[in-house]
């Protein structure tokens, strides 16, 4: 941390100062420091209606803590960390990722806000130079606009146009296998939703050109009642859907779908079913959904994920979320960068982490990369399958090929002026 | 209830008079407390303190100038935040697109927020009590779905990103947190400064009558609706102020910022502290900070302590702190005087 | 703006059905919260801030109730009836001693009930979100009504609403308690001096309205998932119902459920990013040219 009366030394420059051992003066600040403990700070949303993207992101965290923990710490430094609710009150994210590395004495962030609140903590790293690794906003500018980028900040998130173009693929083979030309979409009417559905259109198209778009709808975020944008969608008769609907909101629409019987007049893709927090509260889950996963311990189709799903659900009584591996790579990038420069220096991890390619249940081929020139999380596993109604919920998983999906991905990139 | 309001009112009545204080008196006290809080961070080494100052400086404002028409002239409004929303996204979008200097900006955003408090306020001050409040709230609530649904000019619901870019201007930097700390002091103590000039003014007193007995009020020739206006459009300039401030902080402005809970948080902040005073609303901001930071430290359920706390301020005080202060300097200073004569 | 599926869907009679039955639906769950909170604001003066509250409570004690019995008509009990006895016990611990004061502060108690009954739900059910699932019987494909699609268990819903509705009208106009709550509402002090005590009239209007706001919530249980804090989206829905249709009015709360479920059932065809918007819109003119709502008297 910068001392108030050095405005020119900025934490960065502090802290390799310090790891160069050059930094003798024994501030206060100092000496918490080079404390046997590293604190890692954590805002993210425990109340309100996603409180329970803070729990399972809480949980995920702690059980990688620790792993690390037993294993010797960060660099021979345990961690503790200091998880705080932000309400999902952006300013209130700003103000708890500020406090807790200028009082708390935090030295790195997770970020486990959502949507406006990571922006706002992104601007913290970016004022005060801390690391910080975003495990919860999946919002596609926070890393692919070159201006929101800034060395010290890293998205560890599945991504939308990641989903879209594995989709897309997925979906175009479907459609025209049984010839789906006539499309509606169904989306929450926020930045995630509107993007992901632009996306998958995109993609559909760019797989199967006779696919045409011919009713949407745009039910709000957290939107109690879906009869409205239901009725509307039967009225025009498509022969498939698109929903970017998650959590709750997915789970009432599929309730309140169901007794119009929309699911056996039109195949449905909705992106965000095959994740536990959905398939297992729907009472009534129809056959046949199309889905990407989020998170499922039965893909990878590996001993280690399936061990690390158990091991979730063993200690918490529930199975893990989308949110809870994103949080678990976070903290195995963490480990393994630290490892790596054997430090805990700010700046140094940062750089270990640009680029680092670590092995990881949930990689498509056991590893996962933190991407040199966008800071973002690319080969996690992505796939699509169809869902049934009890365990293992999506049978057969389709998975993606990430070749096709980072040279489109990169083409995507162009088109939106971020390259 | 008009019972208790005409009974606060008198106190506050007797309150003012009691001491009639020339206005270079306030200027004084401006002037010392501008000094007090400059000096702050040199006695206190916490980094924690000046974010708290520049949010209380924010929220402060915001609540202030709400208790101009709450407290002063009895018009609830549960629609205040929009103009907090509308001043963080001006200012936001002003430095991101217009490239103009940062007074440059300030002074259109409040110009902005003015222009929009006299066409909402048009509208909505000839309602009555309940009414008037539901009727600022759907305003609230609609400038709250544009800001959602424009999204290629305002973000949508990711907010003005990319930070806001701070030229440096008269020697200030605003991207250095010192100067930021100083000059969020500045506008909190210049907006209280006149905001208290605007409250003791004759404007201010016709004010009260209004929300005392406005048949009174208009009998004697007062015209209510363009009293009610012009109010509605000075708290709609200082809230949006405080917006300006809380991007500043931030360095974003997000649909949060527009939402009815901003609305609510004021009034909230407001019967904590005390709406009979002038400076109960700054208590208010002070508590209610202090109260969401250690709660927010100490436990992941904010709601229940928050609710336990208001309950002790509503049915245990019965009244805001500085309402419950006053009223019982009042009641010690009449029993004395009860014992002398 | 999509105004061409707006004038299309009016030329086809399978629409039209679809779409006024959907927005019945909506109306009418509005309608059974919204009701409550006029019937307080009517005869206690309270603007009950924490109505939303009572409408999640209704479900969550469905969810428990259909759980523990697997019937579905003991689960609605479950929420009506569990959700009346905390509105009672709320009224007469905490709300009886707010009447007469300001407004403010009957607010602030009723907001930190909001805070309070959000972070209790979570305590006990859990922060996730819980869904019901619809009941055997009613898993049936739906019907075809002049070319529109009906879903059985809306017709359930519809019917308990308007049973609701009616009761209601019929029991403040004939009943002897009835009248005792009208006189109460009109005047108080009258009241009281009658002999009669008001404390059970205004513990039994309010038990009541939490009760019906209750009963929306489990009725609500088996199509929407379940949060905590659920119930404040519905709160604005069902202050703008009241508020459109005049504080104290049942007559308002039921016009003016049934214009906002069909602006949001016609609404979402011809403008489906502002359909929001378009309820707010149409709550500012209504107040413009009727400040008291469309059934509401003058505010005293």
């Amino acid at each position: 941390m910068t001392t108030p009366s050095k405005p020119g030394i900025n934490r960065r420059t502090t802290l390799a100062l310090m790891g160069a051992g050059a930094f003798t003066a024994a501030t206060p600040w100092v000496a918490r420091a080079q404390a046997k403990t590293i604190k890692i700070g954590m805002p993210t949303i425990l109340s309100g209606r996603v409180a329970q993207l803070g729990t399972s992101s809480r949980n995920a965290v702690m059980i990688e803590v620790e792993k690390i923990n037993a294993a010797g710490g960060l660099a021979g430094r345990q961690i503790e960390m200091v998880i705080r609710d932000s309400k999902g009150q952006p300013q209130e994210a700003a103000r708890i990722a500020r406090e807790l590395v200028n009082t708390d004495g935090c030295e790195m962030l997770i970020d486990g806000e959502a949507s406006s609140g990571s922006f706002a903590v992104h601007e913290v790293a970016r004022d005060i130079g801390v690391l910080c690794i975003h495990t919860c906003s999946e919002a596609s500018s926070l890393t692919a606009d070159p201006k929101q980028h800034i060395p010290n900040a890293f998205r560890c998130v599945r991504q939308g146009i990641h989903d879209s173009i594995a989709g897309g693929n997925y979906a175009a083979g479907i459609a025209k296998a049984k010839g789906l030309k006539k499309w509606a979409t169904c989306s929450p009417d926020y930045a995630y939703g509107r993007d992901t559905t632009a996306e998958f259109v995109t993609y559909l198209k760019h797989f199967a050109p006779d696919v045409e778009i011919i009713s949407e709808t745009w039910p709000k975020l957290f939107q109690p009642d879906y009869t409205e944008t239901v009725t509307k969608i039967l009225q025009a008769k498509p022969q498939a859907l698109y929903s970017a609907l998650w959590g709750g909101d997915l789970t009432s629409y599929i309730d309140q779908a169901n007794i119009y019987a929309m699911f056996t007049q039109m195949e449905v893709f909705a992106v965000n079913m095959a994740d536990y927090t959905a398939l297992t509260v729907v009472k009534n889950l129809p056959k046949g959904i199309h889905s990407g996963n989020r998170y499922i311990k039965t893909f990878p189709a590996t001993a280690e994920n399936a061990a690390w799903g158990d091991a979730y659900k063993a200690k918490y009584k529930e199975y893990p979320t989308n949110w809870s591996w994103q949080n678990a790579t976070a903290m195995m990038f963490l480990s393994e960068a630290v490892k790596k420069v054997n430090s805990t220096d700010g700046k140094k991890v940062a750089e270990a982490l640009t680029g680092l390619t670590i092995k990881c249940p949930f990689g498509a081929d056991g590893t996962v990369t933190m991407r040199a020139d966008d800071h973002t999380l690319i080969g996690y596993a992505i796939g699509w399958g169809t869902t049934i109604p009890t365990e293992p919920y999506v049978p057969d998983v389709q998975s993606g090929d990430w070749k096709q999906i980072l040279a489109l991905e990169a083409e995507w990139k162009k088109s939106k002026g971020y390259t | 209830m008009s019972e208790v309001r005409a009974e606060t009112s008198v106190v506050t009545r007797s309150a003012d008079s009691a001491r009639p204080r020339p206005w270079y008196f306030d200027i004084l006290i401006a002037i010392v407390a501008f000094a007090i809080l400059v000096t702050l961070p040199m006695l206190f080494t916490s980094k924690a303190l000046p974010d708290f100052v520049i949010r209380c400086a924010a929220f402060g404002l915001f609540a202030t100038s709400l208790n101009l028409l709450v407290g002063y002239t009895g018009m609830i409004s549960f629609g205040h935040g929009m103009f907090f929303g509308l001043g963080a996204y001006g200012f936001g979008l002003l430095m991101q697109r217009a490239d103009v200097s940062i007074p440059t900006a300030i002074v259109c955003t409040l110009l902005i927020s003015a222009v929009a408090a006299v066409v909402i306020g048009a509208i909505c001050v000839r309602l009555k009590e309940i009414y008037f409040a539901f009727v600022t709230l759907a305003f609230q609530m609609l400038i709250h779905s544009v800001i959602l649904s424009w999204q290629p000019l305002t973000g949508g619901d990711q907010g003005l990103r990319g930070g806001i870019k701070r030229p440096v201007f008269w020697g200030i930097d605003l991207s250095n947190h010192t100067h930021l700390y100083i000059f969020s002091c500045a506008l909190l103590v210049i907006g209280l400064l006149l905001m208290r000039q605007i409250a003791q003014s004759p404007f201010g007193y016709t004010l009260r009558m209004i929300r005392d007995n406005p048949v009174r009020a208009s009998f004697i020739g007062i015209n209510v609706w363009r009293a009610k206006l012009t109010v509605f459009v000075l708290a709609a300039i200082f809230a949006s102020v405080g917006g300006i401030i809380m991007s500043l902080f931030v360095s974003g402005a997000y649909p949060e910022f527009a939402y009815w809970t901003i609305s609510g948080e004021g009034i909230f902040i407001n019967m904590l502290g005390g709406v009979t005073t002038f400076l109960g609303p700054m208590v208010g901001t002070v508590l209610l900070l202090i109260l969401n930071d250690t709660a927010t430290r100490l436990t992941e359920h904010y709601g229940l302590v928050l609710g336990v706390v208001i309950l002790f301020f509503a049915l245990g005080l019965r009244k805001g702190l500085m309402d419950f202060v006053v009223d019982w300097l009042q009641s010690r200073r009449e029993s004395s005087k009860g014992r002398h004569s | 703006m999509d105004l061409d599926a707006l004038i299309g869907c009016f030329a086809s009679s399978a629409c039209v059905v679809t779409q006024t039955t959907s927005g019945l639906i909506i109306g009418m769950l509005l309608f059974l919260v919204a009701v409550g909170l006029t019937l307080i604001f009517g005869v206690l003066k309270i603007v009950n801030f924490s109505h939303g509250a009572f409408y999640m409570f209704g479900a969550y004690f469905a969810l428990t109730g259909y759980q523990l019995t697997g019937s579905f008509t003991l689960a609605m009990l479950c929420g009506a009836v569990g959700t009346a006895v905390i509105g009672l016990i709320f009224e007469r611990v905490f709300i009886s001693r707010v009447y007469g004061r300001d407004v403010l502060m009957q607010l602030l108690v009723c907001y930190a009930f909001v805070l309070i009954f959000d972070d209790t739900v979570k305590l006990i059910w859990g922060p996730e979100f819980k869904s019901m699932g619809m009941p055997d019987a009613f898993r049936v494909p739906p019907w075809f009504i002049a070319g529109g699609i009906v879903p059985p268990f809306y017709v359930l819903l519809i019917a308990v609403a308007l049973a609701v509705a009616a009761l209601l009208g019929i029991g403040l106009a004939r009943s002897r308690l009835g009248k005792v709550i009208r006189a109460a509402a009109q005047n108080p002090d009258m009241v009281s001096s009658l002999g009669i005590n008001t404390a059970v009239i205004y513990g039994s209007v309010f038990a009541l309205g939490c009760g019906l706001a209750g009963l929306a919530g489990a009725l609500a249980a088996p199509v929407r998932s379940m949060t905590p804090g659920m119930g404040f989206s519905v709160l604005i829905e069902s202050f703008i119902v009241t508020v459109i249709g005049g504080m104290g009015s049942i007559l308002g709360a039921l016009i003016g459920a049934l214009l906002i479920g069909l602006i949001r059932s016609f609404g979402s065809l011809g403008f489906p990013l502002f359909t929001d918007g378009l309820m707010y819109l149409f709550m500012v003119i209504i107040l413009v040219a009727r400040p008291t709502g469309l059934f509401g008297k003058d505010v005293a």
